[in-house]
């Protein structure tokens, strides 16, 4: 080939020259934009910004879609009405982690690269996966399902709610005090899912079963695609308990609550259920009969209660993702990302706008240190009070019961306390709660 | 006592239910030698789809279902001709692996247009149980194993004795020997995937009666796959025998070694007797032995 | 056609080389300059992207000697990797053992993990094997979410590795130690191909039958690849688990499984090239979806409400995966290799 000397000769030496070129061409940065004239900047164009991760797609879009939709809407409200925050509108730097774990600690260094400002995330395996990174570049995050390895020992992950364990520390404590008539300890029976939803419970039952008073006869464990636990029912049954307790998700707590049906057991024994199962899709799935009566923890309001952040709420669903309507985690994650925009208020009017500018490590340190610890906050009513006290990462420390009534879940109480669980008083079990 | 006639009956009626979903591996594999790994994701899709017709148009049930099984016609139709007819004679790899791309596609598509990713069909079934004896089975768990009985029982006769069937067991067993017959591979090929489509569908249908419409049941295509393997991987009677035979292992193992080892023992039995089945019988109860020569 | 016009081999070691003319060596030191100026130019996310890749390089290359050469299918990689993560964790976290000593040692534990899993292999071939191989992952997650020292559900922290006192806590120095860890196994799995366990694993692929015949000790080789594959899916699993710093058996589920056969089946099966190109395209692709491509499809229409496009990240990969399969089903390394035979020869490519 003609000439195919010189072309080898210019190629390598244009590769040469890109190569050497890449340090420079990356360390220039963009060419900072003609000074206008010296006057204050207007908020407006000082945006804060958020990081999110949020499971979209994948095996966990059931949860993770509509709580997406809630915060985002949340965030559109914000700066639509608001004005955002003192002025400054907030950007959500959102990325979709499809529930896969490596995917996720690439999108936090993503967000740490972005400049966010802290970073939060929606369900627990993922959070699970960063809590690592974000400990040791000390990048605050927040869990809205949050589990007690992200929380204990506390360092910069926060739980927005209780976890597993403390729901079934407010259900035995309910129990306990208004359901239980008998004499002695009742006998509780526990299914599980296979993670760390069904098996939170499990450990806080561990800590805090005898010291409440009350029997774990049985544990039993499910996967989340099962169709079938009448096995598990059955020895269930055998064991006559007074009381059966499902830490799960929607779809296998229909099942077993349908088997128990099937078998007679229900109704006849008390069911509860952790909030990561009790929604409207449990109903759906199961049948308003079937669940009638069914008893279930959530740590936020359900639609159409009075309180103050109900209807701008209900009016931004409607609009924009009218199908999430009824469904709670909608609620929780509008209420995280109004806590989120107090945090952002909060660090603002503390340490300022240019120190939040940055975008880096101090950045993170004053959101978490003025913003995420100062936070007295009562989420417009729609879920527990979020207050930071030190020793115990959970923001919102309190659930409230309640059941299902004619197909609709009802509250029965207001807001129970949970009570933080123990967890570094069992080191032989829970190594991880010991700080290091 | 009581216990074990109920562990039986749930390990009987749990175990067709994973044979109707095994069927449709089985018919696919039967027809064209392909593992199709987008099973689950098939049978997502037409759950959705059905959801669609009986609770978002609110068509009555039997139309519904008319409208569901075209759906499960036409889309069995176009991932043959799109994604599997331009892979004919590539190795398995490739099938199977484009399976899987199939099946994230159609899980996509789910994401896109029902993006609330969980919802429950109305009541297609009464919610009284039956009862046998002391034992109680709920209705949906009934109708999936009288389904899937008429299903294997038409299968069977039509790879039997119908024309296309049979020509159909020709070419999984020689596909070059059939085109010199004058057969149409492509055909063939067309039907075996529009028929799995449509069983599962009618899967998906029933699963969803029991335990509402998740991301769960794409995962279901794996929970058949014991039943695949110790039935035989192209086999009609295996998968009706050897589904209730999972289905009683896993009850009555789960039944009575749940409290002897850990909770949960019940989720790896299938998985155990995978193991144990390649090694005493590899080709399954009923399975066809391939004669390998050199 | 494997050399460029007019370069001829006159002696055993030029035919043997592997880098045989000056230009592959320029060509060869370039690519590791490159490489190994990455963090100098790349951003702190880039980094781990590329991080991802390499650990992700390493477990496909056992699966592509498992499966490209030895013709074994295994759709359970991502057990054998959670094998070695999980010894890892448990030797770095709980043992305190020092990194090194964790690394080999998951190595071992996952290739001999993978010899009682290969067993199956000497009854039954194709897709009874892959089956075999999905069981094999459930009952080795199972087994490691119900066994105590593994932390049970929870999973474990794992510390970040250090070799004799210095810690790679920061991305840059994961980088090299990953990269090097990954070119070391390119070279390893590249060598084997050419000594007689690769020749052997080769004649087991295309016939079993005849290699049996001709004296090829089935049940060494096919035992022996599987222990290889998993050793070096072990060592990626320990490099991970110390990457992430936290494992938990949800984060190796089948669809990761079937995830790695897809790689190595885009970039080529059977070639040393291949589990590169085709790690490197699915999770560039991966991350180019999820980064680039959602956010902007979603700037792009604000009115519409937010989220909307989350279900064309999974369409789009799907639709690439089996666009990809159609038009070249023999992978990218084939693509490269008709390229070079097409640059080598123009004007006469024939």
């Amino acid at each position: 080939m003609k000439g195919k000397r010189f072309l080898t000769v210019v190629g390598v030496l244009f590769l040469a020259l890109t190569f050497a070129a890449l340090p420079f061409i990356s360390a220039c940065a963009p060419a900072p934009t003609a000074p206008t004239a010296p006057t204050a900047p207007k908020p407006e164009d000082q945006p804060l910004k958020l990081g999110m991760t949020i499971c979209m797609t994948g095996p966990a879009a059931e949860k993770g879609s509509p709580m997406g939709h809630g915060k985002l809407d949340c965030i559109k409200y914000i700066n639509a009405e608001l004005g955002g925050v003192n002025g400054h509108p907030i950007i959500a730097d959102w990325y979709d982690n499809g529930y896969d774990t490596a995917k996720q600690v690439t999108l936090v260094k993503k967000l740490m690269d972005d400049g966010a400002l802290f970073f939060t995330n929606n369900d627990s395996k993922t959070m699970q996966a960063s809590i690592e990174i974000a400990n040791s570049a000390g990048f605050a995050g927040i869990a809205s399902f949050s589990s007690p390895i992200c929380t204990n020992p506390p360092k910069h992950i926060y739980a927005q709610m209780p976890d597993y364990g403390d729901d079934w520390a407010a259900f035995a404590n309910y129990y306990m005090a208004n359901i239980w008539k008998g004499e002695g300890k009742p006998k509780m029976a526990l299914e599980l899912l296979n993670n760390t939803t069904g098996y939170g419970a499990r450990d806080a039952a561990t800590c805090l079963a005898d010291s409440l008073g009350i029997q774990i006869v049985d544990v039993e464990e499910h996967t989340t695609t099962t169709i079938s636990e009448m096995d598990a029912m059955t020895r269930i049954k055998a064991l006559k308990p007074d009381v059966l307790f499902i830490s799960s998700t929607p779809a296998p707590t229909a099942v077993v609550i349908k088997n128990a049906y099937d078998l007679g057991m229900y109704p006849g024994i008390v069911i509860g259920c952790a909030h990561a199962s009790y929604t409207k899709a449990l109903v759906d799935i199961a049948g308003a009969k079937v669940t009638e009566g069914v008893y279930g923890v959530f740590p936020t309001v359900n639609w159409g209660d009075n309180v103050p952040g109900m209807a701008k709420m209900t009016e931004y669903c409607q609009k924009l993702h009218a199908k999430d309507y009824g469904n709670m985690d909608y609620i929780t994650s509008w209420a995280e990302a109004l806590i989120d925009a107090e945090i952002l208020r909060l660090a603002l009017e503390n340490s300022g706008y240019d120190v939040l500018a940055k975008g880096d490590a101090t950045a993170w340190a004053a959101v978490e240190k003025n913003g995420i610890q100062k936070l007295d906050y009562d989420v417009q009513g729609l879920h527990g009070p979020v207050k930071y006290t030190p020793g115990d990462n959970r923001l919102d420390k309190s659930v409230r019961v309640f059941q299902v009534v004619n197909g609709v879940i009802t509250p029965v109480t207001g807001w129970v306390d949970a009570p933080r669980i123990p967890y570094e008083k069992f080191p032989d079990k829970f190594p991880w709660a010991v700080a290091k | 006592m009581a216990e074990l006639l109920q562990y039986t009956i749930t390990g009987i009626t749990v175990g067709m239910v994973y044979a109707l979903i095994a069927l449709g591996f089985v018919l696919i594999w039967k027809s064209s030698g392909v593992a199709n790994l987008a099973l689950g994701q098939l049978v997502l899709i037409s759950s959705w789809f059905t959801y669609s017709m009986l609770v978002q148009a609110k068509f009555p049930f039997w139309f519904g279902f008319i409208l569901v099984i075209l759906f499960a016609l036409a889309l069995g139709w176009l991932s043959e001709r799109f994604v599997l007819r331009p892979l004919i004679a590539q190795p398995i790899l490739s099938l199977i692996t484009v399976t899987l791309g199939l099946g994230y596609f159609l899980e996509g598509v789910v994401t896109f247009i029902w993006p609330w990713s969980v919802d429950a069909l109305p009541r297609l079934f009464p919610t009284e149980p039956l009862r046998f004896g002391t034992a109680v089975v709920s209705q949906e768990y009934v109708w999936a194993a009288v389904i899937s009985l008429i299903l294997f029982g038409l299968l069977t006769l039509y790879f039997r004795y119908n024309k296309m069937g049979i020509a159909m067991r020709a070419t999984a067993d020689d596909q070059l020997a059939v085109q010199a017959c004058g057969i149409p591979v492509t055909k063939i090929f067309s039907t075996s995937w529009m028929f799995a489509c449509v069983v599962a569908a009618i899967g998906g249908i029933l699963m969803s009666s029991i335990g509402g419409i998740t991301y769960g049941l794409a995962e279901t295509g794996l929970k058949s796959f014991s039943v695949v393997i110790l039935g035989g991987l192209d086999s009609f009677i295996g998968t009706i025998i050897a589904g209730p035979i999972i289905g009683l292992a896993e009850n009555l193992g789960g039944g009575y070694l749940t409290p002897l080892t850990w909770p949960g023992v019940k989720d790896i039995i299938p998985y155990i007797i995978i193991i144990i089945v390649l090694f005493i019988k590899p080709y399954g109860l009923f399975g066809e032995v391939r004669i390998e020569r050199i | 056609m494997g050399l460029p016009c007019g370069i001829h081999n006159y002696t055993y070691d030029e035919d043997m080389a592997i880098i045989r003319t000056k230009t592959h060596w320029a060509l060869l030191i370039g690519l590791f300059v490159l490489l190994f100026t990455c963090p100098l130019y790349l951003s702190n996310y880039w980094l781990s992207v590329t991080n991802l890749i390499g650990i992700t390089i390493i477990a496909a290359i056992g699966l592509n000697i498992l499966t490209g050469y030895c013709g074994q299918l295994s759709i359970g990689h991502a057990g054998f990797i959670a094998v070695g993560a999980f010894t890892a964790a448990v030797l770095t976290s709980v043992f305190k053992l020092p990194f090194l000593v964790a690394l080999i040692c998951s190595g071992l534990m996952a290739g001999f993990v993978g010899l009682i899993f290969g067993i199956p292999s000497l009854r039954v071939k194709g897709f009874y094997l892959a089956i075999a191989t999905i069981a094999a992952q459930f009952i080795i997650m199972w087994v490691i979410n119900h066994l105590k020292i593994t932390g049970g559900f929870l999973g474990i922290a794992v510390p970040h590795a250090s070799i004799g006192g210095f810690v790679f806590r920061s991305e840059a120095s994961q980088f090299y130690l990953i990269i090097t860890i990954a070119i070391l196994c390119t070279f390893f799995a590249k060598n084997l191909a050419r000594t007689q366990v690769g020749r052997a694993f080769v004649a087991v692929r295309d016939n079993d039958l005849a290699a049996e015949v001709m004296g090829v000790n089935l049940f060494y080789y096919k035992l022996l690849a599987f222990f290889i594959g998993c050793f070096l899916a072990g060592i990626a699993g320990s490099l991970l688990a110390q990457w992430t710093g936290f494992v938990t058996t949800e984060q190796f589920s089948i669809g990761e499984s079937i995830l790695y056969i897809g790689m190595i089946i885009i970039g080529g099966l059977g070639t040393a090239l291949g589990p590169i190109l085709g790690v490197i395209f699915i999770r560039l692709l991966q991350q180019v979806l999820t980064t680039i491509l959602l956010p902007l499809v979603e700037a792009a229409f604000p009115a519409l409400p937010a989220g909307f496009a989350s279900g064309i990240n999974p369409i789009l990969f799907g639709g690439i995966i089996v666009l990809f399969l159609i038009l070249e089903p023999r992978g990218i390394a084939h693509r490269w290799m008709l390229f070079k035979a097409a640059y080598r020869l123009w004007p006469f490519s024939y």
